[in-house]
């Protein structure tokens, strides 16, 4: 029987684009000639997962027991997700990166960290998810690194690169961990086959989960696993600091999903506490630290880190309702987070430094671009009736509804330490917006931000309003894709 | 009247509207002013028009009037539920009125002046939404949906240490709204099991929520009451009220105090005792201490100011714990006056900070000490000052006394000779708004303050006076007019029935 590749196509789409801009480049000698192309394979593919949405998901790839890659709500999703992320970050870095050498390779290596990140997405197998997550940090190892002469960035790039190989590999131990207790590799055989064992837990499973919660924590910045992302974000070329943000570190949540709720849920009373543990402190040390930055990177990066404590609350409830919570926040992030960066990086681009001080009177001098950056703050620190507001509600009210069960009343404490969180983080948010519309800049001269970065700021105050106004749809896909993952 | 119109939602669609209006085209502050004018002109109309057609003689077992019920997040049991009773539409009325005021009021505000009235617009949107709302989640929404508008008019055009008051004003409501949204969730998780499906409607909580657990009940309870206390503000939550107050640009204070304040009190009785008359009785002494202490404590705090803007601040604590006094005794003619004096205070307390807001204009200070025998120069803003001093401290035939009255009577009825300890405020009060008057107004001219081109009030400034002093005056007469609309309302709050 042939193999129905149909499931790889959208992933397939992406990588020939990237293949093919460097010879876009050679004819065309322009950034944005490159960009556009980018723009239209990213769009292509996004068309194709959306066909798929509407006409039914193609078969599983890889063997009729032992599926390696599918294609459902989950992946689709997702794939989503990481394509837009994708798209403001070409629109973004066009004029951002225009005066650079090496663009077409520029933009294939964000094509291809989209495509591997959509691999893991679709990845039903530990070593599919392994080479998804490979393709995707090797591809941004070298993003970050794209400014080889600015001393920042160089040290960023080494940074990275050590500690996202030093992740790469205890996961791949963790994974061969699994593989050893349980022989097989697929994510629910893995599970099944550890539902099966006698009571008590082996201690290399034990191993096991250290060596995921510590691979994958790193691509999530969890703490204690979170110190190189302040770092990185800040000498990384900023759009690309976005998609780290907004796109790698959801790779890694999807990453935590796909292991812990699918191939791990028979252990689950077993690392239930140790995530619950993890999310608060990633949560109060990223809310802490980021209230004393002064570098406007490196407060996106501390208040993502603490972001990713509220998404890790998904993982420590573990129940579908709680991972709908989870995939609804990872997209509003993604928006919110993402549309974050992009100012930064347009506003650096004509300029504007990177010390938060340098936004005071920001508001004259480029009113809409302020707006903007205010509706994003308050997003994130879940003022409704913006997209923030939802994901924090779902999410903490799934802790609270866990909590109804006898002997998990503990789950309570992670909706509280959110909330306190959440208030915390108003602060550092607000401190910004203060400093746009109230206090008085240096300079009152207005800023012109090119077309291609309006456009892709654009796409997400709409996205982080209108998922606001009309949360109903997206919960209602969160709560098919989180199904997905809860096999009944 | 309205059979097929949806009014309620005319009413925030109207400032929401007006906002983006006014703040697309509003380059011209003079037509910003205009657009502001208009636009929350209509919404005073429609207003009015909803509590003149609000039915009196509705039978007691209909609940709300010109309710709206749309599903919004199905999945969660999330509605778009309006609707009013004799209480909101008061304070619907009471929300347009002092909006359309306060724009009158701020025709000489000459920077940014879009912005401003834009958020003038989105706060009447806010605090629309609050008291209209029947769902608890959009009444959440709407709650936070305030605090953006509020926190930019304090940080933009508040006075020098607007940076400072106007943060502690975001972060301590929100703290408590953040406590109160915790409650939420612990109700709705709690219900939706008795109810057999998940929802946020008020009404619906309300009919199952004496089945809930006794503790469960007292921690829901306690969770909102706390959000609620903390933006009425009762002592000792009550810090982030003076500095915001004297920080905040005059209209700013009077939405402020008149409107989100009312916010607090408002939730108390439409959330915490309808949900839980009788958690309500069983700490129904602990409330009237809340509200007795504060009473004292504000009035005292008063006799110590020498800012008139910070005294009046002040005072606005000792007269919600009157509010909160009249709801602690749990009998109708209690919490009536309750509302009343919610009214009343709105009325009273746009006075009171408007003309505070004219001394700074015009004598440039509103420190008492360096103020003195202004009456005879500035006379209209003088007596308008006297006569808000008069309505505050409760003087018979104005609007205060009625409330006041009418809680202590009620405090009497319950409580018996206690009711002399919240008394004693109403004395107190009365001495430090005379010392006050007498000391600023009256006296000996001052030589502190230039006096020579001191101009009394201008027409923007007189015409909102008038129409408060106008109603004043008229429900100080005839307080039927809005005891009548309050009072069928009353038994249903008190037994938690829908």
């Amino acid at each position: 029987m042939a193999l129905d590749y149909s499931a790889l196509y959208p992933v397939l789409i992406m990588v020939a684009f990237a293949a093919a801009l460097p010879a876009v480049h050679l004819v065309a000698k322009s950034s944005r000639a490159v960009a556009g192309v980018s723009v239209v394979g990213i769009l292509a593919s996004m068309g194709l997962v959306l066909y798929y949405m509407m006409n039914g998901y193609p078969v599983p790839m890889g063997g009729p027991n032992t599926p390696l890659l599918q294609f459902d709500v989950f992946a689709a999703l997702f794939a989503l997700v990481f394509q837009s992320v994708a798209l403001i970050t070409v629109l973004t870095s066009a004029r951002y990166i225009e005066k650079d050498r090496h663009q077409a390779e520029y933009f294939a290596l964000i094509m291809l960290a989209t495509a591997g990140m959509m691999l893991t997405a679709m990845a039903v197998d530990l070593i599919t998810l392994y080479v998804g997550l490979e393709v995707a940090s090797i591809s941004t190892f070298a993003l970050v690194a794209f400014r080889k002469k600015d001393k920042r960035g160089a040290e960023a790039s080494v940074k990275y690169l050590v500690i996202g190989g030093l992740s790469s590999a205890l996961s791949l131990y963790g994974i061969s961990l699994l593989y050893g207790i349980t022989g097989t590799t697929n994510l629910a055989g893995v599970n099944a086959a550890l539902a099966a064992m006698p009571s008590g837990l082996d201690p290399a499973a034990w191993m096991a989960i250290a060596l995921l919660v510590a691979g994958f924590g790193f691509k999530v910045a969890i703490v204690p696993f979170h110190m190189w992302a302040p770092d990185v974000y800040e000498g990384a070329p900023t759009p690309i600091s976005g998609l780290l943000a907004a796109g790698s570190k959801k790779m890694g949540m999807v990453l935590m999903f796909k292991v812990f709720i699918v191939a791990l849920i028979a252990l689950k009373a077993d690392w239930q506490v140790l995530a619950g543990v993890l999310a608060i402190l990633t949560m109060t040390i990223g809310n802490v630290v980021a209230l004393q930055q002064t570098n406007i990177k490196r407060m996106l990066a501390y208040s993502s880190i603490g972001q990713a404590g509220y998404m890790i609350i998904a993982i420590a409830v573990a129940t579908q309702f709680a991972v709908e919570g989870g995939i609804f926040h990872i997209i509003t992030h993604a928006f919110m987070k993402g549309g974050a960066f992009m100012i930064v990086a347009a506003l650096s681009y004509v300029a504007l430094g990177e010390n938060i001080s340098d936004y005071k009177g920001l508001a004259r001098r480029a009113p809409l671009i302020a707006l903007s950056m205010a509706i994003f703050l308050f997003a994130l620190a879940g003022i409704p009736p913006l997209s923030g507001f939802w994901s924090k509600v779902i999410l903490f009210s799934s802790a609270i509804d866990a909590a109804q069960v006898a002997g998990q009343q503990w789950m309570m404490w992670l909706a509280v330490a959110g909330i306190l969180n959440s208030a915390l983080s108003l602060y550092y948010y607000v401190r910004v917006i203060k400093y746009m519309f109230v206090d008085e800049g240096v300079s009152t001269e207005k800023l012109k931000i090119p077309m291609s970065m309006s456009v892709a700021i654009a796409i997400c105050v709409i996205a982080t309003i209108a998922i606001g106004l009309w949360p109903n749809p997206v919960i209602d896909i969160c709560s098919q894709a989180a199904r997905t993952l809860f096999p009944i | 009247m309205f059979e097929n119109i949806p009014i309620l939602s005319l009413l925030l669609i109207v400032p929401f509207v007006g906002a983006l209006v006014t703040i697309g085209l509003g380059k011209n502050p003079k037509v910003a002013k205009y657009l502001a004018l208009v636009f929350s002109g209509i919404t005073l109309v429609l207003a009015t028009l909803v509590t003149m057609n609000f039915s009196l003689s509705a039978p007691l077992g209909t609940s709300f009037q010109f309710e709206e019920n749309y599903e919004w997040v199905s999945q969660l049991g999330i509605s778009y539920h309006l609707g009013v009773d004799g209480i909101s539409i008061l304070m619907v009325f009471l929300s347009a009125l002092l909006v359309f005021l306060a724009v009158i009021f701020s025709w000489d505000v000459e920077e940014k002046t879009r912005s401003y009235m834009g958020l003038m617009l989105l706060l009447d949107l806010g605090v629309l939404g609050v008291f209209m709302s029947l769902d608890y989640f959009l009444f959440y929404i709407f709650w936070e949906v305030v605090l953006i508008p509020m926190y930019f008019l304090i940080a933009i055009w508040g006075g020098p240490n607007r940076a400072y008051a106007s943060i502690k004003f975001f972060i301590y409501t929100h703290v408590a709204s953040l406590v109160m949204l915790l409650g939420i969730f612990a109700l709705y998780f709690t219900a939706s099991p008795l109810l057999g499906h998940p929802s946020f409607d008020m009404g619906q909580i309300a009919t199952v929520s004496g089945d809930m657990g006794h503790a469960i009940q007292v921690i829901i309870y306690a969770a909102l009451f706390f959000g609620f206390i903390v933006k009425m503000p009762m002592v000792p939550f009550h810090t982030w009220l003076p500095d915001a107050h004297v920080q905040a640009p005059t209209a700013g204070s009077v939405l402020l105090a008149g409107l989100l304040l009312k916010m607090g009190s408002y939730g108390i009785i439409r959330i915490c005792v309808w949900t839980f008359p009788n958690i309500t009785m069983e700490g129904q002494v602990l409330i009237a201490a809340i509200g007795v202490v504060s009473m004292i404590y504000g009035a005292f705090a008063c006799l110590a100011q020498t800012d008139l803007k910070k005294m009046v601040a002040y005072s606005s604590i000792s007269h919600m714990g009157i509010v909160l006094l009249g709801i602690a005794t749990m009998t109708d003619l209690g919490m009536a006056a309750a509302v009343f004096q919610m009214f009343a205070h709105g009325l009273i307390t746009a006075v009171l900070f408007m003309t505070c807001g004219m001394f700074q204009h015009k004598a440039g200070t509103r420190e008492i000490p360096l103020l003195g025998g202004l009456a005879p120069k500035i006379p209209i803003v003088s007596t308008v000052m006297m006569m808000g001093f008069m309505a505050s401290l409760g003087l018979p035939g104005l609007v205060g006394f009625m409330a006041e009255f009418s809680v202590l009577t009620a405090t009497y009825d319950w409580a018996g000779l206690w009711v002399m300890i919240p008394i004693a405020s109403v004395a107190l009060t009365a001495a430090y708004y005379l010392w006050a008057m007498q000391r600023s107004i009256f006296g000996n001219l001052t030589t502190k303050i230039d006096t020579e081109h001191i101009h009394d009030a201008y027409w923007f400034e007189t015409v909102p006076l008038a129409v408060l002093i106008g109603l004043i005056a008229l429900f100080g007469i005839y307080p039927r007019l809005i005891m009548d609309i309050i009072v069928p309302s009353i038994p249903r709050i008190l037994t938690g029935v829908i």
